[in-house]
């Protein structure tokens, strides 16, 4: 182990004299939905600025901290001085806060979100008494945002693959034994116990084992698991280490979405680094265990996110999935014992390795063990990543992390396209499988998806059950055909035109597609639509029976109308409308002809942000058709 | 093998012991438990996607199929319970609202039924009557059996248009419930890969790659998908409206050595259809488009003869057979026995060869017998057939380590052949091709090597060293490009080598149907009955004389007798030409008398396949109109000469003179086993010049009883315009 | 185009489960999988054409007709979809005359529905290219557009 002790310790080294730096650090958050906000913009503008001024500094591109509303963030540690933040950053602010915090060496404080150091500090909120961070507990994420993920001395540092050195000293079945006792279960969404699987596979004969990392995060809606990646590449490749030595594998396969192009290449260089530290290959560190990683890109199918079809996509085959048994732990890829984990799951095992399945049982409760990281996202006034102990209540999720909903609170939708849909009434369930099932929907892998009075549900369940549809594999009968019905009596229901039958048509079809499926997808692809038609019945019967739409969401059972007395005839609206509705001489109320309006939004949004009026186009329900 | 232990389970209560690595499906079907299914058929791999054999199974969450769960010990599983009974009806509605559905559940049914009878004038899917596959259509069964009498769900016709651009069989995916069977009996048994699912989710189809073609995508046209289809999607050309059959024999094809065994259908005294068996020890239910598609259109030919005719100055006359035997008598009577060459076809059974030698020795007194295996092989006749003499068992192409085919192609031919060659090439084997063109077996192959012809010879030896050594069994495959092309002679000896040498293997991949049954039983000039079969302490070789195999072709005869063979501008000229065939000769040559003789479907008897396997043929029904048996017309001119030498009412009177002549002839479970053959004075092809370039050497057109099938079978000339564009 | 197909061939092994990285590498290459690139693909792995169309066909990522110059690709996530995702690609669909993994006539661009691109806090997100678009309404999209020749 002389190698990595020494790598570990240069590494610490290296980390003190970061924390003690003797020139200006910048930080910036460059991950996907950083970039996506602007961030390598402000790079370029950072690096111009910096050479511009002559000044010497170290500029590193971080990861994903989790409150993605707050992007871009950019955060500056001059010499002796606390690490601060800056949220939202565009070119305008980043010139002030380069002129203050960088030339001036004053922080800017009206623009500064927070700092990491321990001392209070004025005008300025250490980061984590942030009202959306105060209620985490971050165990997968401890070091997203915090470290350069392209950097394995950083993870060294951080105490980086303790956890599966000392793994190594133990015996594979003891590993097990130690997640056993953690009470570590699959984070992907079933929530079955990591260790029975892992003990199926490890017992199962066979020479060749497979370890695949499931990164086919298809969920619309989530991205926990890219945001890890990005952030941290290596715990999750630590985590994979643990559990191919646990179960006996001697190769790893990564089966990303080629979507991720950014987790991708970071997953990439990491293990290219890891590689070089020796934590890969033969005889690692000296033992007899030898292990190598491989990536495996996805080609744009969410029904692989299934194990039989993600085993069927390595292999080179349609990802259709296959009935079990046999299940993948006995006869999985190319017919090997095959475990599949989720990123999460491997992203936890580092730091129960390294801490101890009594630490991490202090986490979470009873049956529930540890923490959860999800995508906040909807409605919620504070989107993001987050993570905390399971059995955390929706509420506190909701409110006190995610500040609260814009408008009204109306559902939370749990699980994605799996999942289902709750209301009000379960604000205050428990984040925890078991409770999450009884209610009617599935933990998942994590996507929390919150909406207001303007999300119509009828809508929103006819979305999920498109998206399963578009995704079905076609394979088995109940799941091709029975969620194409579903989808069009929907459908039928968002036009205006269902009948009440409909509702038991829809409960039937649910049943047999949940009963008759072939695989998870299907089996719990009715789940929007039965728990939105235990929890929003009304909802439902206003589009039957009324004709109304009430979040103002169904086309056809709304219109656009100009409100004469705000109107000032500014014309912007008629240059956008691509159909001639409006019409009207300048300064004067503008006309909306409804047989020809196509209900595009272009008004709407440039009364809204561009006109003198702002507000004088309106989308209403429609008056109630015969 | 051991025994097995047996598992106890129980089914609906019923305690049952079963055999372990058994589906709950396969246990209940064995103990007579039904349940409904779709998707898995036996020798397919299982699929579980019509969700049809859904069971409870105590201990299991949901309800698992029955088609993939393998029973446990102790299982308890019930088959028919409410719930199980009512999530099949309601899947099975949701299958049937994808699959046109009025045949089922049209309220104008029983009305409909009594108009079925008249013409139709609308396109098959408008009309009622839309599906090929009435009456015996798997889904009818099985709606029946769910007791499903109505279905709530609006049908989704995807108005995919009709495919009928390709030979053989029509495609209406419209119909198509996406069960797989298709797809897995193309890619899983017959390793063709023509037919792959396509896109995926509502919008999965069926088909080749790019929408080409199934001609232009690799088609084998061995009609399996069409045989496992459930429902009226894949439909034959020819039978698809005929309904289902009144019966159906299992005979043996006779179109090529192979020896497959083909099920045929019948319906009013017509082969409607022929169908593999799976079961079949010889091919697997692997036939080829010939045995699968080209019999019907062939033995129902609208080119049959319907009677005797006789050449007049005014044309041809129907005459009676009686007449026609006086006719024959007239010519045969009193001629010398070199003025009459008989000649026979590869192509007939055993016990009409048996007669057929009979004839000539016995009733002509002479040895004047021919075949056109003689022109098209010329002086290299005999390593030919000491090659096809000793060939090997179609099994050793599983064990073999190294498999080298020369000159063959398996698409539209030799398939279990082929396909063998396939699967071991899968499982390891070196398989070497040498061809003039990319076969099928190329892109299997470890190295494939195309070049012209006149390179294999030397190719061989190298090769065949390389692959040899270290106790590894090799096996070559000689296609039709090897001996019917130029440079054959070369070629076959180096295959011979190759036998004698390295102890290879050898399959010859020829056209001649009975070749081994024509030297068994002594059709053949020079060779006695049963003279060329291995026998106890016999000789183990036969020399014959060259003289007596190739006759002077441009000598002038009396008379020549053809049987079974239609290539007329082989046969040596003569004043008079009897004609014993089904249909019409190939050439303008017109014949003094025409004797219209059977079909194999309408006359039994026994054929010996490749590999020296006896193999019976079956008589489905009676002969066409007035044909008779090659025996019967045969034996009736032998009578009407009053030579009293032989008579033969049946086959059964043909089959006792052959097993007392030719000893262990029928004992059908062993390989026939061939002596070395040799010849003396003249051999090396005296008359080779005269024999040469009568044949096109390369030709590969596929024949019965001398008629190219591209003729007769509209499908096959498709083929065969293909096969040349190639 | 062969020689080049040669060479992505020889990075991978003759193995099927090579055939998706296969692919990848192709349409990354050409922009799609073209019939001749099928055939050779079909002759290296020993798989059949169809069989490669089948698998190919089955994975969004897979296209078979050359694409536009620009990918435009609107995301349909959910956070996207509650914000206005499908109004979005509504108004692509009517703007550019075409329809949902079409490509314009101009071949100027291709317009594409993904299931999520993970930036579901800044929705609704439209990607050009490789650049992501957050926040998008369909006014900023109009004009963004126009950037891109």
């Amino acid at each position: 182990m002389n190698k990595l002790t020494k790598h570990i310790i240069s590494a610490k080294k290296k980390w003190e004299e970061l924390l003690d730096n003797k020139e200006p650090i910048i930080y910036v958050g460059a991950a996907s939905c950083g970039r996506a906000a602007g961030a390598l913009d402000l790079l370029t503008e950072i690096n111009a600025f910096l050479k511009e001024h002559n000044i010497e500094a170290r500029v590193m591109q971080v990861g994903c901290i989790g409150p993605c509303y707050l992007e871009p963030l950019v955060d500056i540690k001059m010499p002796g001085q606390q690490r601060i933040s800056y949220n939202n950053v565009n070119a305008k602010t980043l010139a002030l806060i380069l002129k203050s915090h960088l030339l001036e060496g004053k922080p800017h404080a009206k623009l500064a979100l927070g700092h990491f150091g321990k001392e209070p500090l004025n005008g300025i909120q250490p980061f984590y008494e942030l009202p959306m961070l105060k209620p985490q507990v971050r165990i997968v994420l401890r070091n997203c945002g915090l470290i350069d993920p392209e950097d394995i001395d950083q993870y060294l540092a951080v105490d980086g693959y303790q956890g599966f050195m000392n793994a190594l000293k133990m015996k594979p079945e003891d590993v097990i034994g130690v997640v056993h006792q953690a009470g570590l279960r699959g984070r992907g969404g079933a929530g079955f116990p990591t260790f029975r699987k892992w003990t199926v596979c490890r017992n199962s004969p066979g020479e060749q084992k497979y370890l695949i990392c499931n990164a086919d995060e298809g969920d619309p809606g989530a991205f926990m698991n890219r945001s890890l990646i990005e952030s941290d590449p290596h715990a999750v490749l630590e985590g994979m280490l643990i559990a191919g030595y646990a179960i006996g594998a001697s190769k790893g396969i990564i089966y990303i979405r080629a979507e991720y192009p950014l987790a991708i290449d970071r997953l990439k260089s990491a293990i290219k680094q890891m590689r070089e530290y020796g934590l890969l290959g033969k005889n690692i560190l000296g033992s007899d265990f030898s292990f190598d990683i491989k990536i495996k890109e996805g080609a744009g199918a969410f029904v692989c996110g299934e194990e039989t079809a993600l085993i069927g996509s390595i292999e080179g085959k349609r990802g259709m999935p296959k009935s079990r048994p046999p299940f993948p732990a006995v006869s999985g890829l190319f017919k090997s014992p095959t475990i599949i984990n989720n990123v999460e799951t491997l992203g936890t095992l580092p730091n129960i390795l390294r801490n101890g399945a009594e630490w991490y049982n202090k986490f979470g409760k009873e049956g529930n063990r540890g923490t959860k990281t999800f995508s906040l996202v909807g409605k919620v006034r504070r989107p993001g990543l987050i993570e905390v102990q399971l059995g955390t209540p929706l509420r506190e999720i909701i409110f006190d992390i995610g500040g609260g909903v814009q408008k009204n609170f109306k559902a939370i939708q749990t699980g994605g396209p799996s999942g289902g849909c709750l209301s009000e009434e379960f604000l205050d369930l428990p984040v925890d499988y078991e409770s999450l099932a009884a209610a009617g929907s599935i933990m998942g892998s994590g996507g929390l998806i919150i909406m207001d009075e303007d999300t119509c549900i009828v809508d929103v369940a006819k979305y999920f059950l498109d998206f399963t549809q578009k995704e079905s594999c076609g394979k088995c009968v109940p799941c091709r055909v029975g969620t194409r019905h579903m989808v069009e009596i929907l459908d039928r229901i968002t036009h205006g035109e269902g009948n009440p039958e409909d509702l038991l048509a829809l409960r039937t079809l649910g049943d047999t597609i949940k009963k008759g499926a072939l695989c998870g997808l299907g089996q719990t692809a009715p789940n929007p639509v039965l728990t939105t038609l235990r929890y929003f019945r009304n909802e439902y019967l206003e589009h039957i029976k009324d004709n109304r739409c009430r979040a103002v969401v169904c086309k056809d059972l709304i219109e656009y109308r100009v409100i004469k007395e705000k109107c000032t005839g500014c014309q912007s609206c008629v240059r956008v409308c691509p159909t001639g509705a409006i019409s009207g001489p300048r300064s004067e109320p503008h006309n909306l002809d409804k047989t020809k309006c196509i209900k595009c939004r272009s008004c709407y949004e440039i009364c809204r942000h561009d006109a003198i009026a702002g507000d004088a186009i309106v989308i209403r329900s429609a008056e109630k058709r015969t | 093998m051991t025994k097995e232990k047996k598992l106890s389970i129980t089914i609906d209560n019923k305690k049952m012991e079963v055999r372990p690595n058994m589906t709950i499906l396969q246990a209940a079907r064995e103990n007579s438990v039904y349940i409904p299914s779709l998707c898995i058929l036996e020798h397919l791999p299982s699929y579980g996607a019509c969700r049809l054999c859904v069971v409870e199974v105590d201990g299991l969450r949901g309800f698992p199929t029955s088609c993939t769960t393998p029973v446990e010990e102790g299982m308890v599983i019930r088959t028919d319970t409410a719930e199980v009974r009512s999530l099949r009806q309601e899947v099975l509605k949701l299958l049937l609202s994808e699959h046109p559905a009025s045949c089922l559940f049209c309220g104008e049914q029983s009305e409909c039924k009594d108009y079925q009878g008249t013409i139709r004038k609308v396109g098959v899917t408008t009309g009622c009557r839309y599906c090929p596959n009435d009456n015996r259509c798997e889904l009818q069964l099985i709606t029946e059996k769910v007791g499903l009498t109505e279905t709530s769900y609006p049908v989704y016709y995807r108005n995919f248009p009709i495919e009928k651009e390709d030979p053989f069989y029509d495609r209406d995916y419209n119909l198509c419930i996406l069960c797989g069977r298709c797809v897995r009996v193309c890619n899983d048994v017959r390793l063709n890969g023509t037919l792959s699912f396509k896109q995926r989710g509502k919008l999965t189809t069926i088909g080749p790659a790019f929408d080409r073609t199934h001609l232009d995508a690799g088609c084998e046209f061995c009609g399996a998908c069409v045989t496992v289809c459930p429902t009226g999607a894949l439909s034959a050309k020819v039978s698809k409206w005929y309904g289902r059959p009144d019966s159906q024999v299992g005979t043996t094809c006779v179109y090529c050595p192979v020896g497959c065994k083909v099920i045929l259908q019948i319906k009013n005294d017509e082969t409607i259809d022929a169908l593999p068996d799976y079961d079949s020890p010889v091919d697997q239910g692997l036939v080829c488009v010939k045995g699968r598609f080209a019999i019907p259109e062939y033995v129902h030919s609208a080119k049959r003869y319907i009677s005797p005719q006789r050449l007049t100055p005014i044309g041809y006359e129907d005459i009676s057979w009686d007449k026609a035997l006086d006719e024959a008598k007239e010519r045969l009577s009193g001629i010398k026995p070199e003025d009459c060459l008989v000649v026979v076809s590869p192509q007939l059974s055993n016990e009409d060869l048996f007669v057929a030698q009979r004839f000539t020795r016995e009733v002509m007194n002479s040895e004047e017998m021919f075949s056109l295996v003689i022109t098209d092989l010329g002086a290299d006749l005999v390593p030919f057939l000491d090659l096809v003499m000793h060939a090997s068992s179609y099994d050793a192409i599983n064990t073999a380590q190294g498999i080298l085919a020369i000159g063959f192609d398996s698409t539209y031919g030799f398939t279990p052949i082929g396909i063998q060659i396939k699967a071991a090439a899968r499982k390891g084997a070196n398989l070497v091709t040498i061809g003039s063109y990319e076969s099928n077996l190329d892109m299997l192959a470890e190295t494939a090597h195309q070049t012209e012809p006149s390179h294999w010879a030397g190719m061989i030896d190298p090769l065949g060293k390389a692959m040899s050594g270290n106790g590894k069994t090799n096996i070559v495959i000689v296609g039709p490009d090897v001996f019917l092309g130029p440079e054959r002679r070369e070629a076959l000896g180096r295959v011979i080598a190759l036998r004698d040498v390295y102890k290879w293997k050898v399959i010859v991949a020829h056209p001649y149907t009975n070749l081994l049954g024509m030297l068994a039983t002594g059709a053949f000039p020079g060779i006695k009955p049963g003279e060329v079969l291995k026998n106890g302490d016999k000789g183990s070789a036969v020399t014959i004389k060259g003289a007596a195999v190739y006759p002077d072709l441009q000598k002038k005869r009396k008379v020549v007798y053809v049987i079974g063979e239609a290539r007329l501008d082989m046969v040596p000229p003569c004043d008079h030409l009897i004609y014993q065939n089904g249909l019409p000769p190939e050439s303008g040559r017109k014949p003094d008398l025409i004797l219209p003789a059977c079909m194999f479907t309408e006359t039994s008897g026994t054929t010996i396949n490749a590999e020296g396997k006896v193999l019976p043929i079956q008589k489905a029904y009676e002969p066409f109109m007035k044909s008779k048996p090659d025996w019967w017309i045969m034996s009736g001119i032998a009578e009407k000469l009053q030579k009293r030498t032989f008579k033969y009412n049946s086959v059964q009177a043909i089959q006792g003179d052959i097993r007392k002549q030719i000893k262990g002839f029928f004992s059908m479970k062993k390989r026939l086993e061939f002596v070395r053959v040799g010849m003396k004075e003249g051999g090396e092809g005296t008359r080779d010049a005269a024999l040469r370039g009568k044949r096109s050497p390369a030709s590969r057109e596929e024949t019965y009883r001398g008629t190219p099938l591209a003729s007769v079978v509209s499908g096959m000339k498709a083929i065969e315009e293909r096969r040349r564009h190639e | 185009m062969p020689e080049t197909i040669e060479k992505i061939l020889k990075k991978h092994g003759r193995t099927t489960d090579e055939l998706i990285p296969i692919l990848q590498d192709v349409q990354k290459e050409f922009g799609y999988i073209a019939p001749e690139s099928v055939k050779r693909i079909s002759r290296y792995l020993k798989v059949s054409e169809n069989q490669i169309y089948g698998v190919s066909s089955f994975y969004a990522q897979f296209r078979f007709t050359e694409p536009g110059r620009h990918g435009i690709k609107v995301c349909l996530g959910t956070a996207c979809h509650v914000r206005g995702g499908a109004t979005l690609l509504e108004m692509l669909e009517r703007g550019l005359g075409i329809s949902c993994g079409q490509t314009t006539d101009d071949k100027r661009y291709d317009l594409e529905r993904v299931a999520c691109l993970g930036c579901c806090a800044l929705s609704p997100v439209v990607q050009i290219d490789r650049d992501i678009y957050s926040r998008m309404t369909v006014n900023r999209l109009t004009e963004l557009l126009k950037e891109y020749e």
